[in-house]
């Protein structure tokens, strides 16, 4: 309307409401007229990041578009504050924190206190949506109702799919959900019968009026036509209609007349419990394997990995269990060194960042559950509530708030119960607390406790037994973790997969087991086709036929490389088997100064001359690394020094995101045997200098992108300067600063009171070997 | 409508070293990243025509000079959308090499996109003529700007394509950039070296050499 209307404003539609409020109020009384029961304030981009500039307040656009709706409705209609995205992208695609979004969002609810309902709408970030929707339900106690925008492949510009939203938006307690924009009507049907799926809610629907002309700007559905299509939806649980762009009072009073003898008809969902990340659902609908690895409990490298801050190496661990099989992945970062709260949030949101499966929040903190939970976007598994007064009352709340699934322990107050009936009875109690709270109990999946079956023999039976009747019984789903049962035995892997098939067969829906042990996974697998889930066995052939063909590796006729070979031409297995062969006749020490880094040295220099690409240096820095780790191992068992040539801080400077090039740096360093702190990207100066001081580092590696983060690289390096703690007796820096970038040239990096500036990777690994000496 | 079925190997391989002719691995590696981009990228474009003389969009000398003989301009901004930016974050943790082969091959279709563009606008608007297109960040056209192009061509709302607090686009791999239109043949302007804000740290330059930026069309 405002388009057509042809308005001028200055600096967004919003400030219209200031500028020509009688002109907002026509619109509002045209759709009235027309037959609509709510109006939309003219507040989609009223958030103070887009309206900075606009020489307007929030509360001053927000307050009078209200009161313009509301006058113009007299009770006639219901006035609903509209609230679009924010208009910057949310972590990690963007820069924008959760907590960022949340204060925009708050702020516009909070001046709009006077309306009668609250819309989010044309939001296309999961993420983002959730900080509106959980904003608007700690600030407001008015209904919400929240649509996203869907292209035509079927998901948002982000990659949300309808499953993800309905089931996301459905647990966090909107009153009605749906879509807008982007479409016309004659091509939401899939749309619309994905979200009826995975939601009881009644839905929305509020569509463009098909494309616009790009030379004309009408569109090409008319409103007779619009009605019709909106009609075919309906009985898809639709019970509120409405127009986006293109859509004026004729098409609504059309849709009017459509609806005049139609009644709502609640379509419950028809999808098995579910979870999800943004981008992808996984239904519970058959067995799937929840990996174990992300956790310290009895990994050495996992507990320095989160000392360390080594947030790469856990991802790993991520990326390799889903390759295994896993479908869904718990996250574990408890250990009594760091704060498992804000290490929680860091790993969830990285996990997040690099892959879509499902998150199960695993810790026995309710602090840190309600942390994990609130930044995880989706609909994430929490583990765990048990039969404890005080485990009932503190997480089963935490779980209905964020609308997440559960794992409930068959354990209180006086241990675990010996018998299936005792463990039964005790699911029974968590399935009702938590069904008193509204948390349903399709979304509860008990665990009835996996024991060492070499201590007390009976307790496999008392287990698969509960397990069997809180199936068939309480109609929950059920979950359990496997390998404990074989402690004490050997052969403790053919135990424990007969284990898992015996409980897969008493109807196990979700193992909890490390994926990467090929007869676990290998059993889940079978299982699936032996009892139907595995249609046509098309998983199982996929898994078995299609694994990659053996890596060709140029073996010369001896069947072996030689070391420097190998680094050159990048051949990581090659490269760890002459290691270890070298390390019979050799000195450790020797075989990295006077083979490994000498190899890399002349890939580095080949790189510099134009020789090889860039990605040949990083597979050769890659193979070296291969062979650092034989090294390590062999220094470890024969109790000698470490070869960690020094530690160094890497970090991709507040505000900025572009992080390949330090990430490349960090490749480099890692390989010539330097231990590197990542702290990734956007990172906080304070972080940098807080990390410094606690593990005593004396090297930081920053990187910019933009002129426009420079500025946080300077600030970076003034804190380090300004740090007592980081200078030595005379009042200088212990911190040597090394900076890159592709705006940086040397003479602005001495500018900014950096130590060295460094071209590229290969420069940095130069200029590491310099402070730390060679 | 965009359509990529190539991904230009030759530009991608400039900015991952220059060192010539690819050897079997190197053109392994490009195959699969090129696969892998193809699919993952979903390229999407945005275009306005605006009268000139425009106030906020003519800010600075350069871009001044570069729109002086025209009376319109087409203010463009272009994405590969965030699953490109995805599938190189996903990469830099299991497969660094691949990483920065998927990263260099988004890099140059980002440019293929927007030749595209060029292509339909040539097309839409027969008889007129086109400068190249100019960014901001170019020369002394601020950076700031970003923020305005997006939001005049509603960039956010209709291909989710947004600019952080600092400027930088987001999906990373985007541009945005205007033209000017002219009745009459007009000079291309200036492109390359001259009004590249990175001439001063440039490897290639140092070399005597350039980035490809120089002879595109």
């Amino acid at each position: 309307m405002i388009q057509k209307s042809g308005a001028k404003y200055d600096h967004s539609p919003e400030t219209l409401n200031i500028t020509s409020p009688e002109l907002i109020a026509s619109f509002h009384r045209a759709y009235i007229d027309a037959g609509a029961d709510v109006v939309y304030t003219n507040t989609f981009g009223a958030n103070s990041y887009k309206l900075g500039g606009s020489g307007h307040s929030v509360e001053e656009i927000v307050s009078a578009a209200v009161g313009i709706a509301k006058n113009a409705a007299g009770g006639a209609a219901l006035v609903a504050l509209d609230i679009g995205p924010v208009g910057m992208l949310c972590e990690p695609a963007g820069t924008m924190t959760f907590e960022q979004a949340y204060g925009f969002f708050k702020e516009q609810i909070e001046a709009g206190c006077d309306a009668d309902l609250i819309v989010f709408e044309t939001m296309t970030d999961l993420l983002e949506l959730k900080a509106a929707i959980l904003a608007a339900k700690e600030n407001s106690d008015k209904p919400i109702i929240a649509t996203m925008t869907f292209e035509r492949d079927g998901r948002t510009f982000t990659g949300v799919s309808p499953a993800a939203f309905a089931l996301t938006a459905s647990g966090l307690g909107v009153d009605a959900l749906g879509v807008n924009c982007s479409l016309g009507p004659d091509e939401l049907e899939p749309v619309v019968a994905e979200l009826t799926r995975y939601t009881d809610l009644p839905l929305v629907v509020k569509a463009n009026a098909g494309l616009p002309d790009p030379n004309s700007n009408e569109y090409n559905i008319l409103p007779d036509r619009f009605a019709e299509c909106v009609e075919a939806l309906l009985p898809y649980g639709v019970k509120i209609a409405g127009g986006c762009c293109g859509t004026t009072p004729g098409y609504i009073s059309k849709l009017r007349e459509m609806l005049a003898d139609k009644r709502y008809t609640p379509s419950p969902r028809t999808a098995d419990t579910s979870v999800c990340s943004a981008s992808r659902v996984v239904e519970i609908n058959a067995p799937r394997i929840i990996g174990e690895r992300i956790n310290p409990t009895g990994k050495k490298i996992f507990k320095q990995a989160l000392v360390d801050n080594n947030i790469d190496y856990i991802l790993s661990q991520a990326l390799v269990q889903l390759k295994g099989g896993a479908e869904l992945l718990d996250v574990n970062v408890g250990h009594p060194e760091i704060d498992e709260k804000s290490m929680m949030v860091r790993v969830v949101k990285a996990i997040q960042s690099v892959c879509d499966a499902p998150l199960q929040i695993d810790s026995t903190k309710p602090e840190v559950l309600d942390a994990g939970l609130r930044c995880y976007s989706g609909k994430p598994i929490v583990n765990s509530v048990n039969g404890e007064e005080k485990s009932l009352s503190e997480v089963l709340p935490l779980v209905k708030k964020y609308g997440a699934a559960v794992v409930g322990l068959t354990l209180d107050e006086n241990g675990i119960p010996k018998t299936a009936d005792g463990r039964f009875e005790i699911a029974k109690r968590i399935v009702e607390r938590a069904e008193a709270l509204g948390i349903d109990r399709r979304d509860v999946y008990i665990d009835c406790l996996t024991l060492t079956v070499s201590a007390e023999q009976e307790a496999c039976r008392q287990t698969l037994e509960a397990l069997h009747r809180v199936k068939t019984e309480l109609g929950c789903k059920t979950v359990l973790g496997v390998s404990n049962i074989s402690f004490g035995l050997p052969n403790r892997g053919l135990v424990n997969s007969t284990f898992l098939t015996m409980a897969l067969e008493q109807g196990l829906d979700l193992p909890i087991l490390n994926p990467n042990i090929e007869v676990m996974s290998g059993a889940v697998r079978a299982f699936r086709v032996l009892s139907g889930y595995d249609k046509n066995a098309n998983d199982f052939v996929a898994a078995y036929n299609d694994a990659p063909p053996a890596q060709p590796a140029a073996k010369p006729q001896n069947g072996e490389t030689d070391l420097s070979t190998a680094v050159y031409s990048g051949l990581k297995n090659e490269g760890a088997a002459a290691t270890e062969k070298l390390l019979e006749t050799e000195d450790a020490m020797a075989i990295v100064n006077e083979k490994l880094i000498p190899a890399l040295d002349r890939v580095g220099a080949d790189f510099e001359n134009k020789k090889i690409f860039l990605p040949q240096l990083i597979q050769s820095a890659n193979t070296a690394q291969a062979c650092f780790e034989v090294i390590k191992k062999h220094l470890a068992k024969s109790g000698g020094a470490g070869v960690s040539k020094g530690k160094i801080i890497l970090a991709t400077v507040k505000g900025d995101i572009h992080d390949i090039g330090k990430n490349i740096v960090k490749t480099l360093l890692d390989n010539y045997g330097y231990t590197v702190i990542d702290l990734g990207r956007d990172v906080d100066p304070q972080l940098v200098v807080d990390t410094a001081v606690e593990q005593n580092i004396t090297m930081v590696g920053l990187s910019a992108l933009m002129t426009t983060t420079l500025k946080s690289m300077e600030d970076t390096i003034t804190l380090i300067r300004q740090t007592k703690a980081l200078q030595n007796p005379d009042g200088t820096s212990k911190v040597r600063v090394f900076v890159g970038g592709a705006v940086l040239t040397a003479d602005y990096a001495m500018k900014i009171g950096a130590d060295y500036y460094c071209r590229d990777a290969k420069e940095s690994v130069d200029t590491a070997k310099l402070v730390f000496g060679e | 409508m965009i359509n990529i079925t190539h991904i230009n190997r030759e530009e991608a391989l400039r900015y991952l070293g220059g060192a010539g002719e690819p050897d079997g691995r190197m053109l392994a590696l490009l195959d699969e990243a090129e696969a892998a981009l193809l699919k993952a990228a979903k390229p999407k474009y945005l275009y306005r025509v605006t009268d000139l003389p425009c106030d906020w969009l003519s800010q600075g000398e350069d871009i001044k000079k570069h729109l002086a003989d025209c009376d319109r301009a087409v203010v463009l901004c272009a994405t590969l959308g965030a699953e490109a930016d995805r599938l190189i974050r996903v990469s830099q943790i299991s497969d660094m090499p691949r990483a920065v082969v998927i990263d260099a091959l988004a890099s140059a279709m980002t440019e293929q996109v927007c030749a595209q563009v060029d292509r339909l606008l040539a097309e839409q608007m027969e008889g007129c003529y086109f400068t190249y297109r100019f960014s901001p960040g170019y020369g002394d056209y601020p950076i700031e700007l970003q923020r305005e192009f997006l939001r005049f061509l509603d960039a956010s709302r209709k291909i989710g394509l947004t600019v952080t607090e600092s400027f930088l686009l987001t999906p990373a791999k985007s541009v945005t950039a205007v033209a000017g239109i002219s009745g009459e043949p007009v000079p291309r302007g200036r492109r390359g070296c001259a009004v590249c804000s990175l001439r001063d740290t440039c490897a290639y330059r140092r070399k005597g050499s350039h980035c490809g930026f120089q002879n595109l069309t």
